[in-house]
């Protein structure tokens, strides 16, 4: 027997019709669903990683920009120190040729007799009193030794005048001072062990370093950064 | 009665088919977002990071330049200076040259305490 059509044809129709529609519109909320996902997503992931790198390249920069100022500080500072060491080195030359003309002219004390003698007896006095013993040696130039001889003896004189003890000095004529000298006289003491040179050399070069203080003044003016004068 | 009813099911079978399609597309959007997010990213990166070099290399060179110019300057002024030490040196230098000699040849004898 043939069954009871429950639909007309028609009703069959529109059932299909409701039906494959229904389907349709399923996959296109799906459809939908996934792409608001996939845009979402696309979001996300794009701004993670972008935010990933860019922190990477500032903290690199931050390091690369630190380090240039650096290299710049440094930079400034060798600039800075090289001019100071040019200007010293001017200062030093000069100071250097100040010294050197000096000791070119250290022979025209001896050109005049008197004056050496007197001299020649301060020199002994500063001796003498500095050893404070009753024999002593002198050495001196070979050519000076008269002359050294007539000062030693005014020497002796005031020395018992103004500390009223004797003093021997008499020239060791072993050792005499080397040729080349210009003048002065070297005081032995304390068993040839102690010795005081007063030739005209050592006395300048001495003032290579005392007379420093004075000469800046004389030369250069005050120096405005110094703050203390004892 | 059964053709009727093959026709039907062939439609349905038929919107399932478009329905899956459908779907399919929209996976394959996904997909390509993905891929899409990693590109972009990208490109932004490094137009950041071209711009990051580009200030850097503006600092260097402005530093440079001012390098350079602060060399010229110290050289200038230590000229200056220097011009101005001989001048005083040469001024002064027979003064200086006579006090030293003065402090050689002038002794001073000090007698010291008796003891």
């Amino acid at each position: 027997m043939s069954q009871v059509h429950a639909l007309s044809d028609d009703q069959v129709g529109q059932e299909l019709r409701k039906m494959t529609a229904f389907i349709k519109q399923e996959a296109e909320e799906k459809a939908r669903e996934i792409e608001i996902k996939a845009n979402e997503e696309f979001a996300i992931e794009k701004s993670k990683l972008v935010r990933q790198e860019t922190d990477a390249i500032d903290s690199a920069y931050a390091k690369k920009f630190k380090q240039a100022q650096m290299s710049q500080q440094i930079t400034r500072s060798t600039v800075a120190n090289k001019t100071r060491l040019k200007v010293l080195g001017a200062r030093q030359e000069l100071l250097d040729d100040i010294f050197e003309a000096a000791s070119a002219q250290l022979a025209d004390a001896t050109k005049d007799e008197g004056r050496y003698k007197d001299i020649l007896k301060g020199l002994l006095l500063e001796g003498f009193y500095a050893m404070n013993e009753p024999e002593l040696a002198i050495r001196a130039r070979k050519a000076d030794y008269d002359v050294v001889r007539q000062a030693a003896e005014a020497a002796s004189e005031e020395y018992k005048e103004k500390t009223d003890k004797d003093v021997k000095a008499t020239i060791d004529e072993e050792n005499p001072v080397a040729e080349g000298s210009a003048g002065g006289v070297i005081i032995v003491g304390g068993n040839g062990k102690i010795d005081i040179d007063n030739t005209f050399e050592a006395r300048l070069n001495l003032l290579k370093d005392s007379a420093l203080p004075a000469m800046r003044k004389a030369l250069f003016g005050d120096n405005p950064n110094r703050k203390f004068f004892d | 009665m059964s053709a009727q009813n093959s026709a039907g099911i062939q439609l349905l079978l038929d919107a399932e088919r478009d329905a899956a399609k459908i779907v399919q597309k929209a996976r394959e959007y996904r997909t390509k977002r993905v891929r899409e997010a990693r590109d972009e990213a990208k490109k932004e990166i490094e137009a950041y990071k071209a711009q990051k070099e580009a200030e850097f290399k503006k600092f260097e060179a402005e530093h440079t330049q001012g390098n350079k110019a602060a060399q010229d300057e110290a050289d200038r002024e230590a000229e200056a200076r220097i011009r101005e030490i001989k001048e005083a040196g040469n001024k002064n230098r027979e003064q200086v040259i006579k006090d030293l000699l003065h402090a050689v040849f002038t002794p001073v004898p000090e007698a010291m305490a008796a003891h």
